[in-house]
């Protein structure tokens, strides 16, 4: 009977309980291999179903495809899988902020088919983010199974993302980068090696299944100082390609919510709106990897204008997918309009200057995919590693990374926060490791209750009430109403020093005259962050805790130092 | 007692029968009634190891107008006050994350299945779920509003039992109502028992606080549970064996959810005793 309940938590298992770092590299292996596996799936779900709906691409009425695309992926996910539209990174980081990385079973596969069908129909969005949350929701449920604690499993989630972006890209350290920097937020040893293994299993599995192949691949670029110094100016058309693509999302997701209608048809408008201008811009039209590979190759054949347009009409159309409820994420229109961007720029640069021997269009494509990337994630380190990886292009390291320092720094100047943490951060849910939010975050008001105080009633008498001082350790007293218990306020020692010292006053004065009631309490549900800034804000050190308007303890920062020093050993693992 | 029940307030006959048996566990036991008045069909509740998401079934969006009125109307009537929770955080706009640092929660048998939620003998998926998950007993009410006038306690000597009996021992304190424990004897001796309440060392609170201690040597379990009062609240232990245990031979909590229609509190494996 033993061996059947042991069976119940194999996680419980003396042979995975040996070394956890060894259990961790274990699971990360597992974890990148699962989520490398997904990433695939859906790469291979979206070329099928590219294949087959490109039959019908020619008829007038291929405008409604991405509209029936749309509005399947958002019926599957309000209706079927019961989850929100979106593209899933925020929810993961999320996850990670405040809840130790647990995540749903059902998010390890519903945006994997929500996004195949918005993407594969025509909608404008990539898959990255979709695998991104279903490989940290693989790397949870594996990390629940074998009871990780918080720690580790955040870790482990970090490994699932890691390994869908190294699958999906074939790049390992920008999946590594990305994880440890907009997911994690943490670069420390106990994360990175695990992500680290992750990341080579999801690549391998990738590579294994799909080749070893460079997604963008293109010649040699000779870079000249001059095109240096131009890539300042690409930064800063990247960087304004960036917030008009944070703000026409947000824009449009504000419009949608208020649209009478459900979900679903909200996300046909969007889509019908893309399919439409789609017919006259088909660069817009899915996750549009196959034109940022003629871009750099530098074959692109339209001209300044229309280049220019489709820039436009690329971020007008994945405003329209996402923000009208299609499912995906913006790590592949980030490089469609990064590339499109860098070609605008550099024919402005040709129009305005031909004698200049610019180096080859598609070198400013690519940094223009970098800008984007480190522009609209706040993550250079990402786009430098992510546009190496893809492209192969180590030559261009030195112009890549003026491109993505300064375009993350002007939308950091402009956006505080990047596209994938504003919302948390206004909600004030972005708790990133080691903060003084995410330590108290975990703790509660009534696990810091000091339940040793002495309770009064209003109708004692300063006599009765010199008695009970001598049997406290306190020097505040809870006062209570004598029919119903409940709190009525507080007497505090210091308060009514003149009184005790008053013997004349003993049989004169009942407590309800001298107490103080205009008292700042602590119901059990307050934050403890905010309850710390009011102790700072009033200068008080402790204040009554209230539940059901009954006084059940007290709580003192004295306390809450202590539990917030030992919660800080815990989360940082001294 | 400062204890905390969650209540998610369903504006319909039923939801007004299960909020009533809250109202009744609350001023039994003296407990402070948290009520969530649900805007969107799902929430999800995030526990040490498991994150649950609710899907509630659309009765619990009925009228959303006149919920909170309806629900002050039973207050009021209850003389009890309560707590409306609002949810602060949210994994997406449209789905709020519940608490789960309460002391007790009131669940119907199913509140994401309309078809079944009246039906005795079956508790819904999530409901079991929370029930595994959470770190509280789960007040599992009866169709209809019944006061309960006794605690029987299902005691049957494993771990989840003992918690149970603990949990019985809390509320005959709370509530001075009398407690009666029940023991169906599996291949065991009746001094097996009463070893091991020897020595999990409450052999002074058996002495207190329980009134009777059926022990059942012989007969079918299903016909010994119609000894128990119908008007007990019924405290008992859930999952605490094995999966493919339960698989084949079906819990004990299964057999008596369904033959019983008592209110049920049920603790699960993660429960434990906080206060």
């Amino acid at each position: 009977m033993r061996i059947l309940r042991l069976w119940r938590h194999p996680g419980s298992w003396t042979i995975f309980r040996l070394d956890d770092r060894l259990l961790l590299i274990l699971i990360a292996v597992i974890v990148g291999t699962c989520s490398g596996l997904a990433a695939i799936a859906l790469n291979r779900s979206l070329i099928a179903m590219f294949e087959w709906l490109h039959n019908f691409r020619h008829y007038w009425w291929s405008f409604i495809i991405p509209a029936v695309g749309a509005a399947l992926s958002a019926l599957f996910l309000d209706k079927i899988v019961k989850e929100g539209a979106g593209h899933g990174v925020p929810e993961v980081v999320y996850s990670v902020s405040r809840y130790g990385g647990l995540m749903r079973f059902r998010s390890s596969f519903s945006r994997l088919i929500s996004s195949c069908l918005t993407i594969g129909s025509g909608g404008s969005a990539g898959p990255e983010a979709p695998v991104v949350m279903s490989g940290a929701a693989i790397g949870s449920n594996i990390a629940k199974f074998f009871f990780l604690n918080d720690r580790q499993r955040i870790t482990i989630v970090g490994c699932g993302a890691a390994g869908a972006i190294s699958s999906i890209f074939n790049a390992p350290i920008a999946g590594m980068v990305f994880s440890i920097e907009v997911i994690l937020g943490e670069w420390k040893s106990v994360n990175i090696v695990p992500i680290a293994i992750a990341s080579v299993a999801g690549t391998e599995i990738s590579r294994i299944l799909q080749g070893n192949q460079i997604a963008f691949s293109h010649r040699l670029f000779n870079i000249h100082h001059l095109d240096i110094v131009a890539c300042i100016g690409l930064a800063i058309v990247s960087a304004a390609a960036s917030l008009l693509l944070t703000r026409f999302l947000r824009s449009m997701h504000g419009v949608s919510k208020k649209a009478p209608f459900p979900i679903w048809m909200r996300a046909a408008a969007g889509g019908c709106m893309v399919g439409i201008i789609g017919i006259f811009l088909p660069i817009v039209l899915g996750e549009g990897y196959h034109s940022i590979r003629t871009m750099i190759e530098g074959a692109f054949a339209q001209g300044l204008g229309i280049v220019a347009v489709a820039a436009f009409a690329k971020i007008l159309a994945t405003s329209l997918t996402l923000g009208w409820g299609g499912s995906g994420g913006i790590f592949a229109p980030c490089l469609v309009i990064g590339s499109l961007a860098g070609l605008t720029y550099h024919r402005g640069l040709v129009l305005l200057w031909p004698s200049v021997p610019w180096v080859n269009e598609g070198c400013f494509a690519l940094l223009g995919m970098a800008g984007l990337i480190s522009g609209m994630l706040q993550a250079p380190l990402t786009g430098i590693f992510l546009i190496i990886e893809i492209t192969g292009s180590y030559e261009v390291i030195l112009p890549l990374i003026i491109v993505s320092v300064i375009s993350t720094t002007l939308c950091h100047y402009i956006e505080p926060a990047s596209f994938y943490l504003k919302e948390l951060i206004e909600k004030g849910q972005l708790l990133r490791p080691g903060t003084d939010a995410r330590v108290l975050s975990d703790l509660n008001v009534r696990e810091l209750l000091e339940k040793d105080c002495i309770s009064v009633k209003q109708n004692v008498l300063l006599r009765d009430f010199v008695n009970i001082i001598k049997k406290s350790h306190r020097n505040y007293f809870p006062v209570e109403d004598e029919n119903t218990g409940n709190f009525l306020g507080m007497i505090h020692l210091d308060d009514i020093r003149s009184y005790l010292f008053n013997p004349l006053m003993y049989d004169a004065v009942v407590l309800g005259q001298i107490m103080d009631t205009d008292v700042e309490v602590v119901y059990l549900d307050d934050d403890l962050s905010k309850v710390l800034r009011r102790m700072d804000a009033n200068r008080l050190f402790s204040m009554p805790v209230i539940a059901n308007k009954k006084f059940i303890g007290m709580i003192s920062k004295a306390t809450l130092l202590d539990k917030y020093r030992k919660e800080l050993m815990v989360q940082t693992g001294f | 007692m400062d204890a905390q029940l969650f209540h998610i307030f369903r504006n319909t006959p039923l939801g007004r029968e299960t909020l009533l048996q809250s109202i009744y566990f609350c001023k039994k036991i003296g407990a402070s009634l948290i009520i969530y008045i649900p805007e969107f069909t799902k929430f999800l509740m995030y526990f040490e190891n498991d994150v649950v998401q609710i899907d509630l079934d659309s009765s619990y969006l009925t009228s959303p107008e006149t919920a909170l009125k309806h629900a002050k109307e039973l207050l009021d009537q209850g003389k009890i006050k309560a707590r409306f929770l609002d949810p602060k955080n949210f994994t997406a706009s449209t789905l709020p994350d519940i608490a789960t640092n309460f002391d007790f929660m009131c669940c119907p048998r199913s509140i994401s299945d309309l078809s079944s939620k009246i039906g005795l003998g079956y508790i819904g998926p999530r409901v079991r779920r929370i029930v595994n998950s959470a770190r509280f007993p789960v007040l599992i009410t009866s169709p209809v509003f019944k006061k309960w006038r006794s605690i029987a306690v299902f005691f049957g000597g494993s771990a989840n039992a003992i918690n149970a009996l603990k949990l019985g021992f809390r509320l005959s304190r709370a509530s001075e109502m009398p407690l009666s424990v029940y023991t169906h004897m599996e291949n065991v001796s009746r001094e097996s028992y009463e070893e091991i309440i020897k020595n999990e060392n409450l052999e002074e609170e058996m002495d207190r606080y329980v009134t009777e201690w059926h022990i059942f040597e012989s007969g079918k379990f299903e016909e010994n549970i119609y000894d128990v009062p119908h008007d007990a609240l019924v405290v008992m232990g859930a999952y605490g064996h094995s999966l493919i245990r339960n698989i084949f031979f079906g819990g004990k909590m299964e057999k008596i959810q369904s033959t019983i229609t008592n209110n049920l509190l049920i603790a699960g494996p993660n429960y434990t005793l906080t206060r």
